[in-house]
């Protein structure tokens, strides 16, 4: 195994102390509990669920139809309960050290399919007998791939030891823009011009955060608010100077998918993986991309020393101010192509409509442990949680909508306090750099 | 007692016995924060000018006409004078005073009333800014950075409205007890990722803004579904609250002056802080914490005791901000109360950092914020320019106000030392 | 290389670090440039490497006049530097800290590691360095952080290798490997420059030596002077190396660690079964490089740290789990080991950080109100009898010298009624004024009947002050033994090989 992979895999091994491990393990055991009580017996003894994976619309490319999945609601979710307790007491009673984490994802998706099973289930509130999953996904994966562009900013920033908390900021100047330039210019590039503009105004942003964090030692975290307060305030205002004036800088337009042939067939994950808008296969190549940049190259390298222990590395050589002046531009380019792709899958900008994804995304980064890889499994997860409120509110799920609005960010919430443990930042993150 | 003839400083750091002369760079600006705050005020006022050029079709056009003919440059200048002059002039008069006006009222001894609406408004708008700029305040200083101010003073709002409009009792019963209101609903709602700082070091940066949204869902669902829906209405507006807890304004309402017993509430807060930062030993303990929280911990401060409760003060007076907000203004809530970025618990984070988290400054700096709110909306109402320009101003001010007072002078001793933007410097590692 | 610095001059402000310094270095010669902490050899050092700038005099490298603009070109012309504080990033492997900033690549600006690793196993053979390239740094003993460190200069082709007090987090025995290792890379062609403030060791492996005092060089020596001629060139004045201290007769037990258990902030059992008594009018010194679980140990003592097992008992009464809260108002003493960090809140006043540790017991507060005129009294008072140098006491800790700082921790803690004193690392960076004063007040604190435990990894300390002398090594007590046993067989229980006599 390569030296580079012994490092990495030292950082992405948690070891939990044996006091939160127990936690875990009651708080498994009693969503397990929940799922049984809720869920199983709160479905009729006779009830049905379906899960379909078609997505809706079939349009000429029909991926290869695969049928309904039919199950009898209590039953399954009874099981999946019970499953859910066991693991849950297992954690409790060996504390394993390792490996925690991956339990409780297992426990998370089975609540997932327990909590479809119940909302669909017939008879019940739901006003269609049926789930459709693949939909959901596809939803999902709009949210998930802003997530992304938000987290890899975050990653790109902190990585080298800038806090960049203007991500939201970013997001919303680069949807602003990019619907202006998606508005006026037409024909096929017009996303392109679009995206370029946005990584523009991203990085700009940045130049600005990294120029006040790296020059002057700024607090990152309060300048990165203080940032996001103005340009929030400034979108608003050139919305009702700019857009409400004249509409027709903001019908930015739906991207549209670009199906990879064949393999967007493949059932469930085709249509959501494959057949996406061009944004999306580009969050995903920037994964790649950032992850090799970051773990394999001697620029990499360079970044990472920097935002670890940045003394050592000007020691040889290293411009501290340099490296961060780059990555915290890079950084926020990266976000102001997120904020261009929101606006891509939505249609058009529309002040507040960012919701806090800027900050969600951090949360992400710090779930993934500041990997890009890490990032986009917590991506998924918040991004599952918007589609799947707005479905519970519309099968009669008996909470208020206006609650269910809330858990994606009581998610977010209970993930950053509970299940991460105390995470390693870079050492240097945070902390401006003085030359002596 | 001991004898040392041997004065040398320690080896790790190059510093200067105390005493000797320290080479400065002679920097006005550094020194004296009213002059820096004057600074970065015009340097806003000009950004803000900037803005309102590049979107009035009517400068721009003027503008434009140049490529025609070289005089119109004279015309250009006086269209852009006269836009940005006519806004900044609404500004003025819409949060101090209109000197007509003045003039008028002194003139003639009539008029009084509409002479004085402006300040009356800006010291209206001042009280609840203050309160929630100091609660902001003491946090930073114990190197705490609440960002749920604005979730607080929604949740204290939402509190004192429901409070104020469904008990009915007399005033005197009435007021303190929907203030109390308030302060508790801010409470609960800075205890959540107080607590869960405390004991689960959950960063409070993300969990505050988080639980800001997640207020902002309940505050719908509060005036959408239950009972403080305003009855009759299919909106979202809840009830009005009884004048037995509004807070009635100092000159009676037939004036039709709002400025309000609020101002009382927010001078005793100031006198609070005050105390509490340098008198208290509880504020000691948190100015320790803020400026050292290892030290703080060897010296036996327990640190989670001190982000509870300087979350619970923080919060209590974002909510009683909030609550203040309602019962001096608009007396009901609706979907939209304090909502977004400019609401009043962000407003408050500039406000205490252009304050130095101290609360004179923060008092003195909560005064100009609140005039620029006021006045930029007596400006949209003038001139149609949208009110966001005034929190854009505030953002750039204090940006401004940031650089020159951080530069560390290059021969500074080490050791933290009072600046602004720079509490804890921590990032995420707390 | 041949290395010469003609008349260097650095200022801060009015304050002259560096003043008109000569020093010339002839390859293959260990030069040593001896002064004691504060005498300005760091300032020289960051000159030398290109961090500084001097104001005046040059730099002159096999004649040639040279300028730094930055480290990167020091590095480049030939010059290595081995840290005090190691700069090696902690979470990186041996082999990435090595090529760090001078990396073989391959396509895509990919780090070639594969040639790294065998240009570091060329280098290690070459000067006798073994270390595992694949090692990550932070879970390797500091002996070998420093061969790391040492490996980077060579690897980088350093002519000049400078050694900045480079023995202060080793045992004896390590010691002795690293001379070794000097000498090797002496007799190979190496010019070194061996800064130090320890007379032995400048004594054990110098050629010459350069005594510099208050930034200004005081004249040159040989390793043949004496240790107390060497010290008096050192600090200007007969210097007292033994501390006085009254006839040794202690009293019964008033500490004592039994079984202890603690846990590093890692996971790993950092202190393992500590058993340990102090009785009063007694000192007991701990021994031991650090990194060997003293940090922790003390952390538990006063309450900063968690106890998995095991008791501690102060007179009779168990407070192993109390919070630092409890400690304190149990009469524990405690000088910290960082005292920038743990000790001293910089921006606060010398007043304020008097009473840090008691700002609510009357008078400074009642009732929860702090009565400002009494914390001042105290601080004026504490000022004269412990004559702490600063311009008032309500000037900011952070504009006193580090010997002052030190004062004002002492002075506060031996200020109060103490019923035990804990001193980790008491004079770490202190100039030789300050140690005498820390070690006449800890010996004065024992000598008027009370206990204390002082942790040091400076040996010359840990016999000067111990009435018992208990040695660390990874976690436990190797050996208790008294003052009298020699440095080798003390060296020998630091690295868990001893036997003690007790």
């Amino acid at each position: 195994m390569s030296v580079v992979e012994t490092a990495a895999e030292e950082q992405s091994v948690v070891i939990m102390p044996s006091g939160r491990t127990k936690a875990i393990g009651v708080i498994m055991a009693v969503i397990g509990v929940f799922t049984i009580w809720i869920f199983a017996f709160g479905s009729d003894a006779s009830a049905h669920s379906q899960i379909t994976f078609n997505p809706i619309n079939l349009g000429t490319d029909a991926p290869w139809l695969v049928g309904t999945l039919t199950v009898a609601s209590r039953w399954t979710n009874l099981i999946l309960g019970l499953l859910m307790v066991a693991i849950g007491v297992e954690v409790y009673v060996r504390r394993p050290r390792r490996l925690v984490m991956a339990r409780f994802g297992v426990v998370a998706i089975m609540f997932f399919f327990a909590l479809l099973v119940w909302v669909a289930r017939t008879p019940g509130p739901a006003p269609v007998p049926y789930i459709n999953l693949t939909a959901l996904l596809i939803n999902a994966s709009a949210v998930t791939m802003v997530l992304i562009f938000g987290s890899l900013s975050g990653v790109m920033c902190e990585r080298s030891g800038v806090v960049n908390i203007a991500i939201e900021g970013q997001f919303i100047g680069g949807a602003f823009l990019g619907s202006m330039i998606a508005s006026t210019t037409h024909g096929f590039f017009s996303f392109y011009y679009a995206a370029i503009v946005g990584a523009v105004v991203g990085g700009l942003i940045g130049l600005l955060l990294a120029f006040l964090a790296v020059r002057y030692r700024s607090d990152q975290i309060i300048v990165g608010v203080v940032l996001v307060t103005m340009l929030t305030g400034l979108a608003s205002y050139f919305t009702s100077q700019v857009f409400t004036p004249f509409p027709q800088f903001n019908t930015g337009n739906l991207a549209p998918n670009v199906a990879i042939p064949l393999i967007d067939k493949i059932p469930v994950i085709g249509p959501v993986l494959f057949n996406e808008t061009a944004f999306f296969y580009v969050a995903i190549i920037l994964v790649g991309v950032v992850s090799f940049a970051l773990f394999k190259t001697r620029y990499g390298l360079h970044v990472r020393a920097v935002g670890e222990h940045p003394r050592a590395a000007s020691t040889v050589g290293i411009s501290v101010e340099r490296v961060r002046y780059i990555n915290v531009v890079l950084g926020g380019a990266i976000a102001g192509v997120g904020g261009v792709a929101l606006m891509a899958t939505s249609g058009q900008f529309q002040p507040g409509y960012t919701n806090g994804y800027g900050y969600i995304a951090l949360a992400a980064m710090i779930f993934g442990r500041w990997r890009p890889s890490g990032a986009v499994v917590a991506s998924i997860i918040f991004g599952l949680s918007v589609p799947l409120a707005q479905l519970l509110g519309q099968y009669n799920v008996p909470v208020s909508i206006y609650i269910l609005n809330m858990f994606p960010y009581l998610i977010t919430i209970f993930v950053v306090a509970g299940l991460i443990g105390r995470v390693r930042a870079p050492a240097a993150d945070g902390i401006p750099y003085k030359r002596e | 007692m001991t004898n040392t003839d041997t004065v040398t400083p320690d080896e790790s750091s190059p510093v200067p016995p105390p005493g000797r002369a320290r080479h400065k760079i002679w920097r006005p600006s550094a020194q004296s924060p009213i002059v820096t705050a004057a600074l970065a005020l015009l340097l806003g006022l000009a950004v803000g000018a900037i803005i309102i050029i590049v979107t009035t079709p009517a400068i721009l056009d003027a503008w434009r006409s140049i490529f025609h003919s070289w005089s119109g440059i004279g015309h250009a200048i006086k269209v852009t004078f006269d836009n940005v002059g006519a806004a900044y002039r609404a500004i003025f008069t819409g949060s101090i005073v209109d000197p007509a006006s003045l003039w008028h009222s002194i003139t003639t001894g009539h008029g009084w009333d509409n002479t004085m609406t402006p300040i009356s408004e800006t010291l209206t708008y001042t009280s609840p800014l203050l309160i929630a700029s100091i609660g902001v305040g003491i946090a930073f200083q114990t190197g705490i950075f609440n960002i749920g101010a604005n979730g607080q003073a929604v949740l204290g709002g939402i509190a004192g409205g429901v409070i104020g409009s469904m008990l009915h009792m007399p005033m005197v019963f009435h007021l303190p007890l929907t203030m109390i209101a308030g302060i508790i609903g801010g409470m609960i709602a800075g205890a959540v990722p107080g607590v869960l700082k405390a004991y689960t070091g959950a960063h409070e940066v993300i969990t505050t803004i988080m639980f800001n949204y997640v207020i902002y869902s309940f505050l719908l669902f509060v005036v959408l579904s239950t009972p403080f829906q305003q009855p009759g209405q299919q909106n979202d507006i809840g009830r009005m609250m009884d004048t037995t807890a509004q807070l009635p304004p100092l000159f009676g309402t037939s004036s039709g002056l709002r400025v309000n017993y609020g101002i009382f509430v927010a001078a005793a807060v100031v006198v609070f802080a005050w105390w509490f930062l340098d008198r208290s030993s509880m504020g000691f303990d948190f100015r320790v914490t803020g400026a050292n929280p290892t030290a703080a911990r060897a010296s036996g401060i327990n640190a989670k005791r001190v982000i509870v409760i300087v979350f619970l003060i923080s919060g209590g007076l974002s909510g009683l901000a909030g609550m203040v907000q309602v019962a001096s203004t608009t007396h009901f809530i609706d979907g939209t109360f304090l909502i977004g970025n400019a609401g009043i618990g962000f407003t408050a984070i500039t406000v205490a950092l252009l304050g130095r988290n101290r609360p004179m400054g923060i008092m003195w700096s909560s005064l100009l914020f609140a005039a620029l709110g006021v006045g930029g909306r007596s400006m949209q109402a003038a001139t149609g320019i949208p009110l966001d320009l005034a929190t854009v101003i505030q953002s750039v001010i204090v940006i401004f106000v940031a650089t020159p007072v951080l530069v560390k002078e290059i021969y500074r001793l080490r050791g933290s030392s009072e600046s602004t933007l720079q509490l804890a410097n921590k990032g995420w590692n707390s | 290389m041949r290395l010469e610095l003609r008349g260097i001059t650095k200022r801060f402000g009015g304050f002259t670090a560096n003043d008109q310094i000569s020093i010339t270095v002839e390859p293959g010669q260990i030069h040593s440039l001896l002064g004691e902490n504060g005498a300005g050899k760091s300032t020289l050092m960051n000159v030398l490497f290109g961090l500084l700038t001097p104001d005046e005099g040059e730099i002159l490298i096999d004649g040639e006049p040279t300028k730094f603009a930055n480290s990167g070109e020091a590095v480049r012309r030939g010059i290595g530097m081995v840290h005090q504080h190691f700069m090696l990033v902690p979470v990186f492997s041996v082999a990435e800290n090595v090529v760090l900033g001078f990396e073989p690549t391959k396509s895509l600006n990919r780090v070639d590691y594969k040639r790294a690793n065998e240009e570091i196993r060329r280098v290690s053979k070459e000067f006798n360095l073994e270390v595992d390239p694949d090692a990550i740094v932070e879970n390797l003993p500091v002996g070998l952080q420093q061969r790391v460190e040492i490996l980077k200069a060579l690897s980088h082709d350093a002519e000049l290798l400078i050694l900045d007090e480079p023995t202060a987090v080793l045992t004896p025995q390590e010691i002795d490997a690293l001379m070794a290792i000097v000498q090797s890379l002496a007799d190979a062609g190496k010019s070194i420059l061996f800064i130090t403030h320890k007379l032995k060791e400048v004594k054990a492996i110098a050629d010459v030596i350069t005594v510099i005092r208050q930034g200004k060089v005081v004249g040159t020596a040989q390793p043949t002077d004496s240790e107390a001629e060497l010290a008096s060139m050192m600090v200007g004045r007969n210097v007292e190396l033994t501390v006085e201290k009254s006839a040794f007769s202690p009293g019964s037990d008033v500490f004592q660690i039994r079984d202890l258990v603690v846990r590093d902030d890692r996971g790993l059992i950092a202190v393992n079964k500590v058993s340990l008594d102090v009785r009063s009018g007694e000192i007991v010194a701990l021994a031991g490089v650090q990194g060997n679980g003293q940090t922790e140990l003390v952390e538990a003592i006063v309450g900063m740290r968690a106890v998995e097992s095991g008791t501690i008992t102060l007179n009779g009464r168990d407070v192993t789990r109390d919070s630092p809260r409890k400690a304190l108002d149990n009469g524990i003493g405690h000088i910290p080991e960082d005292r920038q960090r743990d000790g001293l809140v910089m921006s606060m006043s010398v007043a304020d950080n008097l009473i840090l540790n008691t700002p609510r017991r009357a008078p400074f507060a009642r009732h929860g109100t702090r009565n400002l005129g009494a914390v001042k009294e105290n601080a004026e008072k504490l000022v004269k009898d412990f004559d702490i140098r600063t311009t008032s006491v309500e000037a900011t800790a952070d504009s006193l010298s580090g010997g002052n700082q030190q004062k004002v921790i002492v002075a506060r803690e031996l200020s109060r009624p103490l019923q035990f004193l804990v001193a980790s690392q008491p004079t770490r960076g202190l100039d030789v004024g300050s140690i005498e004063y820390v070690h006449r007040q800890i010996v004065n604190h024992r000598n008027d009947g009370n206990g204390a435990l002082v942790v040091s990894s400076e040996l010359d300390e840990v016999i000067a002050l111990g009435d018992r002398i208990a040695v660390m090594f990874e976690g436990r007590i190797s050996g208790i033994v008294d003052p009298t046993t020699s440095r080798e067989d003390i060296g020998l229980l630091m690295t868990g090989t001893g036997t003690s006599s007790e």
